[in-house]
């Protein structure tokens, strides 16, 4: 870092700082440090000048509500009165959600099973439709068709869907009746419900998978593939022994976001399970998902001690999950990935 | 692709595999377009119908004289503010977009073009923030705005009033910096040339003018692709919209509104027009979407959040 500033000061151009040029200093050595040092401090003034607007903002509403959420979930606060007041209730906030509390253990497993499903199930068709349309014309039309839903407001799409499942007038009973199958109450039923809405979830975010993995696709040198052709292999032997394994990182990378904000799911479900729809009214505990929970019991039941120890439970799930994954698929040699 | 009389299979008789695969293909391309446009086409054909085609067994799929007077309909409706709905979703989406741009680029500065102590450590703390579930931040931010000193009639210690919750500043504050942003936009400075940013200091010129003159030009399209991305989440987002303006109805933006149409027309009569206030809703994203296609793609090829 001693090189720019020198050959400045040779060209004659205006030195750095208010030090005096190498000539007037008696030892050459000295000098450079001391220009050096205020270098550094004159960087670290900018730097945290820089990074001021983001730290302020940082610490107001990011770093100090954490540690109050540590705070608030071992009060019994309601929202209401001054924090101040809140009564210090130790773990009972905790230990009321995992043991005693039939609605939030019903939200974490109901939560469970939609992050894995969408997940998982998701990025199978994912990839199906991005090795489907990869290579085929027209591809700035089918990028619109599958992102469409992306930026539609998940409102929206809870509301459409819940036209389409419809008991009566919606497309996809009016199908069942088509082909002799009898209709479903695809959201008012207790075991259709989480099931339809993960559908819905998958039809709304395949799009942003599929482009992951097209990127992905695109970064397989086509050299592996030759070697392979020539070799003989099949279409299915290059599936299974070059793209599966080279796609790696993009699995592991779309599986830890992908269950980061499959366990907030929250628009979704508050759109399509909580009326808002024609479709009727669903069992709450079947598709409770725990950002509901939390929603309902903060800022409906405004038992903000408990629900930020739900936060907290959430939190350490995603963390675990997180590490879990990461650990396992680093396994299979994914070093040279981090 | 193989023409029938040469290659390796020339000899025995011809797979029929190629041509049933082929077809195959085709199907399911076809079935998987269908899926993707048909619940659009129901929203936009229903928006249309009348009561009685939108109650009808078996479904209408095209309503034999389309109502696009639904559309007028619900503008005026002084039960639906849609105008209010637009006005504070366009307010909040733009305001926190600029912020975000403003932070990211300026974090993404010093994190790459700055030397100095607890640099990366700062870095490290934004990052980890990204794991963090969004309620671990709901309550106490809520309470955190209420309790904003000398604001909505707080005292000096943020008591006695309602702090920023009756303001816009409840929806853009909290979302002022976004620890992604600042993620793509060091990715984005790491890759100019120190030398560049030497030179110019050499030739006198202040951090500030750094930052504005020669970083913010060569990482336009960092900048695009974090604009569009934060615009269109802000503009979808129902959560915390949803939480303020349960005691602000005035704030509602564009998805709570839908949401709260969906109350206001409850009584199945104007369900046409409740479709039509939602294709309305839906139409600013898509455009954004369509005339910006490659910067916001490119913000999912990079981070994969939603």
């Amino acid at each position: 870092m001693t090189g720019p500033g020198a050959e400045g000061s040779e060209r004659g151009l205006r030195p750095l700082g208010r030090l005096p040029p190498p000539e007037a200093c008696p030892r050459r050595e000295a000098w450079q440090m001391a220009r050096s040092l205020s270098r550094r401090a004159r960087q670290t003034v900018a730097g945290y000048l820089f990074l001021s607007p983001a730290i302020l903002f940082y610490l107001v509403f990011l770093l100090f509500p954490v540690g109050l959420s540590v705070y608030i979930s071992f009060t019994n606060w309601n929202m209401l009165a001054p924090l101040e007041r809140a009564r210090w209730v130790g773990f009972s906030n905790y230990t009321y959600l995992l043991t005693r509390d039939d609605m939030f253990i019903a939200s974490l497993k109901n939560t469970l099973v939609y992050a894995l499903g969408t997940v998982f199930i998701g990025m199978a068709i994912a990839l199906g439709v991005a090795l489907l349309i990869n290579n085929v014309r027209g591809s700035a039309l089918w990028r619109f068709l599958i992102f469409a839903p992306v930026v539609t407001p998940a409102i929206a799409v809870g509301r459409i869907w819940g036209g389409i499942y419809h008991p009566s007038q919606g497309y996809l009973n009016q199908l069942l009746r088509a082909v002799g199958l009898p209709p479903q109450q695809w959201l008012s039923s207790a075991e259709l419900a989480l099931p339809s809405i993960m559908a819905t979830a998958i039809w709304a975010g395949v799009g942003a998978t599929v482009i992951v993995f097209i990127a992905g696709l695109r970064n397989i040198p086509a050299q592996y593939y030759e070697a392979a052709r020539i070799d003989g292999a099949r279409p299915w032997h290059e599936f299974w022994h070059i793209t599966l394994p080279m796609l790696r990182p993009t699995v592991l990378f779309l599986s830890v976001t992908g269950l980061i904000s499959a366990w907030q799911v929250f628009d979704l479900v508050y759109s399509m399970a909580l009326g808002g729809t024609e479709a009727g009214t669903t069992p709450a505990r079947a598709v409770m998902v725990v950002a509901l929970y939390l929603y309902t019991t903060a800022f409906r039941n405004l038992r903000a001690g408990r629900a930020t120890a739900g936060a907290m439970i959430l939190f350490f799930i995603i963390f675990g999950l997180t590490l879990i994954l990461l650990r396992v698929l680093r396994r299979g040699g994914l070093e040279a990935y981090e | 692709m193989s023409s029938r009389d040469t290659g390796p299979a020339a000899g025995r008789r011809r797979s029929p595999w190629p041509a049933v695969v082929g077809t195959l293909r085709f199907v399911v391309t076809l079935a998987v377009a269908a899926v993707m446009v048909l619940p659009f086409f129901w929203m936009i054909s229903s928006s249309l119908m009348t009561y009685q085609e939108s109650i009808r067994v078996p479904p209408v799929w095209w309503p034999e004289v389309p109502q696009w007077h639904h559309y007028l309909e619900v503008l005026r409706d002084p039960r639906v503010p849609l105008g209010l709905y637009f006005k504070n979703s366009i307010i909040v989406s733009s305001a926190v977009t600029l912020l975000v741009l403003v932070t990211s680029s300026m974090a993404g500065y010093a994190l790459t073009k700055l030397d100095f102590p607890g640099r990366d450590a700062i870095f490290r703390l934004f990052l980890a923030t990204m794991m963090f579930p969004a309620f671990l931040f709901l309550v106490p931010v809520y309470y955190i705005l209420k309790r904003m000193p000398l604001m909505g009639g707080n005292d000096i210690l943020g008591l006695g009033g309602t702090g920023a919750l009756q303001s816009h500043l409840a929806l853009i504050l909290p979302f002022a910096v976004s620890a992604w942003g600042i993620f793509l936009m060091r990715q984005f400075m790491m890759s100019v040339p120190d030398e560049l940013v030497d030179a110019a200091r050499i030739d006198g010129a202040s951090e500030l003018s750094i930052w504005s003159r020669i970083m913010l030009p060569l990482t336009r399209p960092a900048l695009a692709t974090i604009a569009i991305f934060t615009f269109i989440g802000q503009w979808n987002y129902l959560l915390w919209p949803l939480i303020v303006t349960t005691s602000a109805p005035h704030l509602a933006t564009v998805p709570v509104g839908i949401r709260m149409m969906a109350t206001a027309y409850s009584t199945a009569l104007n369900a046409g027009k409740l479709q039509a206030a939602t294709v309305m809703a839906i139409v600013p994203t898509i455009v954004l979407f369509l005339t910006m296609q490659r910067h916001y793609i490119r913000g999912f090829a990079l981070t994969g959040f939603k």
